[in-house]
Parts: structure tokens; C-alpha cells; sequence
């Protein structure tokens, strides 16, 4: 899998993403304009609340949106220098699974209720690489393996209904890795799971990205998660990213009013702070009726009338350019303090 | 800030029939909830945390009787709530109310939110005179942090959010002294969810509630809680103040599932040591003998014992563990387990 002459920059670019679902209440402009890359062997999280438009990104990379209603309206994803918007459909359905896989929050629906769960690893090999079925079997059983699920061999017969949550979520994560994708998207992997099997889950995810040197794109709306596994954070809010930056740095000094209300309003499992919860107050903003000006202002504490007027052009470089924000306030002093003090926890 | 006891539940126990044939004969049954006792102080908040499947809901909707124990009982105010009938059965329900986890499914989508919140007033016709309900409801709506306008919406007309602020209103109607709140912000984005907490609190404050705040988000728990129960598999493996709990905690289930609580900190990255369980949680139809907890038990296999079995302790797979306080100064909560002892 080494890249040798690499004509690109990244390995993943998103540039400029727009996404539009058409219904008949209106239009909902889900992705307004995200721009993100992904290096190779990196994890970048994304992170955010339902509805902010995290999961139309994923689909919208994979080529797996529902359309109609949903509609990519704009914008470039270039896998390794190459826009795969503007490939023909069986050149990008041939990409899903060798190049780009996903693995989804309900493993139960994801899988295929009536066919034994071995058959559906081994059908990655009998129709992207067209293995007899024999070798096809032998491989699904040793990626059975390669996830940690006990007695692969006998339970290659068994069907999705016979497994607990968390096997199941390693047997779609199997099927993901199955044909050595240079990169796995991972939407809200353990949010059905509990917590003891979130871990084991999450450190299968850490052990096969780094056997298989994949880049990971981690969707998900758990911080906790998000800060232990993540290299690098993007945080979406209403269709926009509104922060980008190694994970150290959101979390140490997060710069959108938006982060650092998020880090505010979690409590803590290894410190009782005691007292009312510092919320962001107010809702989401609904799709089809966005405020005026940036989409968070409503909500924001530190509205100004510039605010309400225009919205913010899309993540700006701040100081070394590794870390990005979409705010008109981003460098006033009363905003930085506020990050501080969220960060230190002592509100 | 804990008053007299109010609720007390003692050795309470919830079996579910599995019903296997075309004659629908018993062949077993799921231990749902299995000999599960605890006190519950006027004005505390009690959290109750636990896996899937470990009994928590259950024991939710046994407290407000909306299902009768196998066997057990529980006081309410001295009075035993199973046993009442009629009038006095009535009146105790006014007292132990709940906010379900779901508020998409817990609302009658075709009544309006004035219906729905004004509806213990149709059964509890003495609680609020007919002429004043549009006012009562009206002012549970302000007190919930939503418009008195809104009296005429329905649910589908509201966030999830809101809608659970109207199962909140709904649940304080009556004016109860127990409000069973069962997993209320699980469903809800992290932004909401803080708000929901604030208001859960706020109205502890004022009206002076005793929760029992059944979650399986442990910071969540810890933030609304006094005292904490953990349960695994129908019973109560650790009990006590939030702090020894989740600072102290001397059971080796509960020290599993508080390490593997993702901390949102990436500072803390690697040093914070992480217990990994094997496994999935048994099924309660057919619970491990002995400690229940033995089949994933981390701390079991590597302790020094004489008499082994399969690997553990023989104790461990022959003896259940009771709650109780382990009197050597490991901690001074109760703690079901035969080695109960901080980490090292």
C-alpha cells in the first residue's frame, strides 16, 4: 500500500462541500461550504449535534446519499488528487470498499437480516476481487479473527440476530476493513453500545488503523470519545465547520463560542463542579428557517450586531495555520478569556 | 440535605416469564430486577447506573407500580405501596411520579400539550378544581421553561428538548415527593441535555423532589446525584455517597465501567489506566451462580487464592456476595463483593 510518486497533497481533500436536500417544505441546505483534508494514517473527528450535517458529509464522500431528496450542490472531494464527484458511478462504486469504507452507528440495520454473517464479509471478496467462494470463506473467517470475535469459524453460519450489539459492530467493522481501504469513516460507531463495549470497540478501531495504516474519520457527538482517540477536530454546527484543530489545542483553548459553550455544558466523570450546568441556551437552528447572519448568533453570548448581519466567511487560519475558526469575534480578548477559562473548568 | 427516609424499597424482585410453544408453557425466567433494597431521603437525588439490560428501568417502573414485584415490597411514607388499594392507591400515585427516556414516544402525538400535561388532573380530580386547570397548566409550562402560549401545540411541534420539559411538567403535576426521572437526557443533543439537568435541579430546589435519576451516563449521574447505586444483572453491586462511589469505588464491576468512560481531556491520554471487560453482559434469563459479575471479573483471576475454580475463586462462583460494608477500613460504603478493596 506505499504511495510512491504522490502527485496529491492529502489523501483526503474536501473542498468547499455543499449539500442540499429538496423537499417539498422546502430546501434544507444540510453542508454549507466544508472544507477539511485527512491525512494518511490520521484520525480526524467530527464532531457535533444531530442535525448539524456530520453524517450528510460522510454520506456525501461516499456516494452513498439518499437522492433525491439529497443533492451534492457544489464542491470537490479529491481521494488522493482525484475528485470522485466527478466520476462515473461505477468507478466510484468500485472505490467503495478497496479505497473509502464506512461502518455505521446501527450495526442491526446495516447488515442483511437474512444471509449468514460470514457470507457477507466473504461477498466483499467474491465481488470486488471475484475470489471463489471457498478462499472467499477462508478469508471472512480470518478477518472474524482479526476483530476478536470468539469461535469465528463456527459462527461463520450464524445470522446478524444471533450476535450481541458489540460483536455485530465488529462484524461491520470486518466487512470495512476487509479489502484494505486506505480509509474508514466511522459514523457514531458506539453510540448504541454500552459503555464497557464502547471501549473494547474503540481500541479494535485504534489496533486495526494502525495494522492497516488507515486514515480514520471518527463522526461523533461524544467528547469523551472524541479526546481519546482523535488527532485532529472538526466541529460542525448548522451545515458549516466552525472549528478546526489538533485535539489538544480545542480542547486546551477551543476559539468558537460554540466549542467552548460544548466544553462547558458536559459534566465531568473525575470532578463533581456541583452547581447549574453553564448551558447553551436556546435550540439548533431548523434547516429550512436559518437565522440571519452567523448561524450560531441566536445562541451565542457574545453576539454582536456584526453577528446578526453577515455570516462569518468559512474557517479562517488562525496564528500558525493548523488551527482554524469561523467567528467575526474570533480574536477579541473577551472571547479568548472565556476559552480559557473553559478550559481550566472553573466556571 | 437528606431529610427523613420516604421511599424504602426491601429485597424487591422482578421476574419476567419466557413463554416458549404453541401452549405458551413458562420455561424460564428473565431475573429482570433480583432482591434490589435501598432507601431514598426526602429531597436527595438518588442516581441509579448501569449497563443495558442490568434492571434499572425496571426497577423504575416497579416503584411507581406501573408493574407489581414477583416478590418484595415497597414503603412509601411507612405505607406499603403494593398493598394499598382504591383511594389510598390513588392518592400514593400522586406522590411517585415519572419522566419517561423517550419523549417522542411518551407523548400522545394527537393530544394538544395542554391535554397532555392537564391529564393527571382528569384522574386526580381533587388535585386541581376544574375551573383553574387552564391556569394550572399554564403556570407547569412557565415552570418547566416553556411559553404558556403554547398551552395548544402538539408534541411534533417541539424539539426533543421540550418535549421532554413537557414529560417533566407532566411528572410534577400533582405536586409528587418522588420523581422516578428514567434515563430523561439520554436522548437529547449535549447542549440540551445540560439544560434539562439545570432544570431537573432547579426544581428539586424548589419544590423540594427526591429523585431517583436512573442513567447510564456516569457524569451525568454524578453531576444530579447525592448517592449512587450501581446495578449488574437485577441487583445492586455498590451503593453510596457520589463521591466514594466514583472517587472510592471498591467493587471491580464499578472500577471497569468507570475506566472506560471516555474523559473528555486529551491531556489525560494514556495515563489514565484503563480496566478492558471481556465479553458482553450475560443474558438475566440465566444468571452466572455465585457472584454474577465472576464470568467478566478482572480482579477474580488474579487474586492468590487456595480454592480455585474455573480459574476464580471458589467463593466467588459458589457464594453470592451480600451488600454490605466492609468493615477492614477499605471503604465505608456497602460493596457486594467477596474481595471488595480499592485499586491498587
Amino acid at each position: 500500500m506505499a504511495a510512491d510518486d504522490k502527485t496529491y497533497e492529502h489523501l483526503l481533500d474536501v473542498r468547499d462541500l455543499h449539500v442540499e436536500f429538496r423537499m417539498r417544505t422546502g430546501v434544507a441546505k444540510a453542508i454549507n461550504g466544508v472544507s477539511f483534508h485527512l491525512n494518511e494514517k490520521e484520525t480526524l473527528a467530527i464532531l457535533g449535534e444531530s442535525g448539524s450535517g456530520k453524517s450528510v458529509t460522510a454520506q456525501a464522500i461516499m456516494g452513498i446519499l439518499d437522492s433525491p431528496p439529497g443533492f451534492v450542490t457544489g464542491g470537490e472531494v479529491l481521494f488522493q488528487g482525484v475528485d470522485m464527484l466527478k466520476m462515473p458511478r461505477k468507478a466510484r462504486a468500485a472505490m467503495r470498499g478497496p479505497k473509502i469504507s464506512m461502518i455505521f452507528q446501527d450495526a442491526l440495520s446495516a447488515l442483511n437480516p437474512v444471509f449468514p454473517v460470514g457470507w457477507q464479509i466473504a461477498e466483499m471478496f467474491r465481488i470486488h476481487r471475484k475470489t471463489n467462494s471457498s478462499d472467499a470463506m477462508k478469508a471472512a473467517i480470518s478477518l472474524m479473527e482479526q476483530v476478536h470475535i470468539p469461535a469465528a469459524k463456527q459462527r461463520f453460519k450464524a445470522y446478524p440476530h444471533q450476535f450481541s450489539g458489540g460483536m455485530r459492530q465488529r462484524i461491520m467493522i470486518a466487512m470495512a476493513i476487509a479489502l484494505d481501504p486506505w480509509i474508514l469513516i466511522a459514523d457514531e460507531p458506539t453510540t448504541a453500545l454500552d459503555v464497557t463495549v464502547q471501549a473494547q470497540i474503540m481500541a479494535l478501531l485504534k489496533e486495526l488503523q494502525d495494522e492497516h495504516d488507515m486514515g480514520l474519520i471518527l463522526i461523533t457527538h461524544d467528547l469523551g470519545v472524541v479526546a481519546n482517540v482523535a488527532d485532529r477536530i472538526a466541529v460542525m454546527y448548522a451545515g458549516r465547520l466552525v472549528e478546526m484543530a489538533p485535539v489538544e489545542e480545542v480542547y486546551g483553548q477551543p476559539r468558537h463560542p460554540y466549542t467552548i459553550g460544548l466544553l462547558e455544558s458536559v459534566p465531568r466523570l473525575d470532578t463533581k463542579r456541583g452547581g447549574v450546568l453553564p448551558a447553551i441556551g436556546g435550540l439548533p437552528p431548523n434547516l429550512l428557517a436559518m437565522p440571519g447572519g452567523c448561524p450560531f448568533n441566536p445562541r451565542c453570548r457574545f453576539a454582536v450586531d456584526r453577528c446578526r448581519q453577515g455570516t462569518p466567511p468559512p474557517l479562517e487560519a488562525l496564528d500558525d495555520g493548523t488551527r482554524f475558526a469561523a467567528c467575526w469575534r474570533v480574536d477579541d480578548p473577551e472571547v479568548a478569556d472565556e476559552a480559557h477559562r473553559a478550559s481550566e473548568g472553573d466556571l | 440535605m437528606s431529610g427523613e427516609v420516604i421511599l424504602e424499597a426491601t429485597d424487591l424482585v422482578k421476574y419476567y416469564p419466557i413463554k416458549t410453544g404453541i401452549i405458551q408453557h413458562t420455561t424460564g425466567h428473565v431475573r429482570a430486577v433480583d432482591g434490589v433494597s435501598f432507601q431514598l431521603h426526602a429531597g436527595e437525588t438518588l442516581g441509579v447506573v448501569g449497563e443495558s439490560g442490568c434492571g434499572k428501568s425496571t426497577l423504575g417502573r416497579l416503584l411507581v407500580s406501573l408493574e407489581n414485584p414477583t416478590s418484595g415490597s415497597v414503603t412509601f411514607e411507612g405505607l406499603d405501596v403494593y398493598k394499598q388499594k382504591g383511594a389510598a392507591m390513588r392518592h400514593l400515585r400522586r406522590d411517585i411520579q415519572i419522566v419517561f427516556q423517550d419523549p417522542y414516544t411518551s407523548l400522545n402525538p394527537r393530544k394538544t400539550v395542554g391535554d397532555i400535561v392537564g391529564e393527571p388532573f382528569d384522574i386526580h380530580p381533587e388535585a386541581a378544581p376544574k375551573g383553574s386547570r387552564q391556569a394550572k397548566v399554564q403556570d407547569l409550562l412557565d415552570m418547566v421553561g416553556l411559553s404558556p402560549e403554547h398551552i395548544n401545540r402538539y408534541p411534533h411541534q417541539f424539539s426533543g428538548g421540550q418535549r421532554q420539559r413537557i414529560g417533566v411538567a407532566r411528572g410534577i403535576a400533582l405536586n409528587p415527593k418522588v420523581l422516578v426521572c428514567d434515563e430523561p437526557v439520554s436522548a437529547l443533543d449535549v447542549s440540551v441535555q445540560a439544560q434539562v439537568v439545570n432544570l431537573l435541579e432547579h426544581l428539586q430546589k424548589e419544590l423540594g423532589l427526591a429523585y431517583i435519576f436512573i442513567a447510564h451516563d456516569l457524569a451525568v449521574v454524578r453531576h444530579i446525584s447525592d448517592r449512587v447505586a450501581v446495578m449488574y444483572l437485577g441487583k445492586i453491586v455498590e451503593m453510596g455517597d457520589e463521591a466514594e462511589i466514583y472517587d472510592h469505588p471498591t467493587h471491580p464491576y464499578t472500577q471497569a465501567l468507570l475506566s472506560a468512560v471516555p474523559v473528555p481531556d486529551p491531556t489525560l491520554r494514556g495515563s489514565r489506566q484503563q480496566i478492558m471487560l471481556t465479553g458482553d453482559v450475560p443474558s438475566p434469563a440465566n444468571p452466572p451462580s455465585g457472584c454474577r459479575f465472576h464470568t467478566r471479573c478482572w480482579k477474580a483471576p488474579t487474586l492468590d487464592e487456595k480454592d480455585v475454580k474455573d480459574g476464580v475463586p471458589a467463593v466467588c462462583v459458589n457464594a453470592e456476595p451480600e451488600l454490605i460494608e466492609h468493615p477492614d477500613g477499605v471503604s465505608s460504603h456497602c460493596s457486594a463483593c467477596h474481595f471488595a478493596g480499592e485499586l491498587g
